[in-house]
């Protein structure tokens, strides 16, 4: 799972709704693929993700290029290095094995090659 | 405004209008053609576009168009196609000194080599001194003849088309996302034809994100990849998205070196997602389970009463943390689908994005005032593939407006689908069959596409 798709979710047990994200990370195991760089779909994507979950995220695998401020999204300068650091961490950097732990409830999502699976208890739900 | 015309596949034929005009938005291509002109038994059509680099833009992904033309002459008889072309000789001067080829071909019917020859020396007159270069050359003119469909074709063609050939659609992609090539498939897996067209209906481009909530073995993921866009999917069934060792969405994903456009999938039931809330998807493609097929079920007993309170151990570990669980399960009904997938879409689609999905139907019974609505939601097309008693239509929803909170989707008219007393069962697909080729060469319209055998079990 890369560090993008970790930013658009968050714990679904049943009656946790407040403080259930960003998912934290716990015994995981981190591995960088390189991929063509699409300034394109960064942009698309930028405006939406939450930017200190997504630094708190990162600095939890010990990446630490991350602004604590997102630049301004609103326009189509930002600057092509600035896109492609974040091209290593949003699409680059693959957590291969380990949990994801909801802050509020603490239920625990296990990812196992690379594929995380959400799918709750049936008394979860 | 040039006019031109478009060479179809003679198959899909609900397809083909919907998968052009989805074509000429993704391009931004302005296109202009009398809708009276379209009959579903002729695989030509006379369009209107602005200029010739818009027209090889147009078709340049389509997977249901083979040729566009621009139009010379077109007429029911030779005199009248002639009389067109001369009527303007200042088209030709280009050409006078540029290798050329000439083809000759009939829809609906054969014509022998000596026939072909005889056309192509009626068109003496345009004077062209290039060398003739069958191979690659750098100009090519077409005559194409329509004797229509009827078993008995007339002994004269209904109509002819002449012209120059701009471009070629892309039907190739077809054998390079063949099942019969592809690693990993399943029983549910869609043939690459009609999972390109849905890329091309979703408005598949790069920089986008599109999503597949029921993704199984991951078709779309790499159709929608293949124009570019960037994918994710999700499935209750994680056996399905992990495959076997090297066979997997993920063996397949590596085939088609499209590691970096299908960025994750998920295992989870879109009945319960984990989505933040957010406009995330510029599409959502799917075909979705509709209870008559594996992994068409829902999280949850079927008798709320018996549900254990506790989490289930399995040596210590929770039962969900277990990687080949899987949890109890109960029919996801038809209708209980549907709302579901247009909710979702109404609320995690940007506007204007698109929801392309399959719905079955019973063919004496559906009317077209069957469809799930939303009032977010509205309707580009819908087209038939039709198996005879039964079929299935591809949807193309486009959210024209914001999602209100508490909006939900109108599917009472598919109540009945709930009740559909039959299920139906997937053979093998065999793609790319609309045409038999004769021992001539010359292509002939065949028999229909599909050999999807319908099985109908009472339920
Ligand atoms: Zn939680």
């Amino acid at each position: 799972m890369r560090l993008v798709a970790h930013n658009m979710l968050q714990c679904h047990v049943k009656g946790c709704n407040s403080n259930n994200f960003p998912l934290q990370l716990s015994n995981v195991e981190i591995e960088i693929q390189e991929t063509d760089f699409n300034p394109m779909f960064l942009r698309n994507i930028l405006p939406k993700l939450e930017w200190n979950a997504l630094v708190k995220t990162a600095l939890q695998i010990n990446i630490t290029t991350l602004p604590n401020v997102l630049p301004d999204t609103s326009t189509d300068d930002l600057d092509d290095e600035f896109l492609k650091m974040l091209h290593r961490v949003l699409l680059e950097t693959h957590i291969q094995q380990g949990k994801m732990i909801c802050p509020n409830c603490n239920h625990v999502y296990a990812i196992k090659d690379g594929i995380p699976n959400m799918l709750l208890n049936e008394n979860e739900t | 405004m040039t006019k031109y015309f478009i060479q179809f596949v003679q198959s899909h034929e609900e397809f083909r209008l919907p998968e052009l005009e989805s074509l000429a938005k993704i391009e931004n291509v302005k296109i202009s053609y009398n809708r009276e002109d379209y009959k579903k038994n002729c695989p030509f059509l006379i369009i209107e576009i602005d200029t010739e680099e818009e027209a090889i833009r147009l078709v340049k992904r389509a997977i249901l168009i083979r040729n566009i033309y621009e139009l010379w002459g077109t007429g029911k008889s030779y005199e009248e196609v002639h009389t067109r072309v001369k009527a303007k000789p200042e088209r030709w001067p280009p050409y006078n000194y540029k290798s050329f080829k000439f083809t000759v071909s009939a829809f609906g019917s054969t014509c022998s080599s000596d026939y072909q020859v005889g056309i192509i020396n009626t068109f003496a007159y345009l004077g062209f001194k290039g060398e003739i270069n069958l191979k690659d050359p750098e100009v090519q003119f077409g005559v194409l003849e329509d004797y229509g469909l009827d078993p008995a074709p007339p002994t004269e063609p209904y109509m002819i088309y002449f012209g120059r050939l701009i471009a070629s659609g892309n039907r190739d992609l077809i054998q390079t996302y063949n099942l019969k090539k592809r690693k990993y498939i399943g029983n549910t897996s869609m043939d690459a034809e009609l999972s390109l067209i849905m890329a091309n209906q979703a408005l598949a481009a790069p920089g986008k994100l599109i999503y597949d909530p029921f993704v199984g073995t991951g078709s779309f993921l790499l159709t929608c990849a293949q124009f570019g866009s960037f994918t994710m999917g999700s499935d209750i069934d994680g056996r399905q998205i992990r495959g076997k060792t090297n066979r997997s969405i993920k063996s397949n994903v590596e085939q088609y070196h499209l590691r970096g456009k299908v960025l994750d999938t998920f295992v989870f039931d879109i009945c319960h997602h984990p989505w933040r809330d957010n406009l995330w998807f510029d599409a959502i493609v799917t075909d979705p389970p509709y209870g008559v097929r594996a992994g068409a079920k829902t999280l949850g007993r079927k008798n709320p009463s018996k549900r254990s309170l506790t989490t289930k151990l399995i040596d210590g570990t929770p039962a969900y943390e277990e990687e080949n669980s899987y949890p109890p399960t109960k029919p996801y009904e038809m209708s209980e689908v549907l709302s579901d997938l247009l909710e979702f879409a109404a609320r995690f689609l940007v506007l204007g994005g698109r929801l392309v999905y399959w719905l079955p139907t019973v063919v004496d019974e559906y009317s077209n005032s069957d469809l799930p609505e939303h009032p977010s939601m509205r309707l580009i097309s819908n087209s038939e593939q039709n198996f005879g008693q039964w079929a299935r239509r591809l949807i193309t929803m486009e959210k024209f407006k914001e999602n209100i909170i508490g909006d939900r989707a109108n599917i009472h008219n598919v109540k009945g689908l709930d009740n559909l007393s039959f299920v139906y069962k997937k053979k093998d697909v065999s793609p790319n069959e609309e045409e038999i080729t004769n021992t001539k060469g010359k292509k002939k319209p065949g028999h229909y596409l599909f050999r999807e055998k319908v099985g109908l079990v009472e339920i």
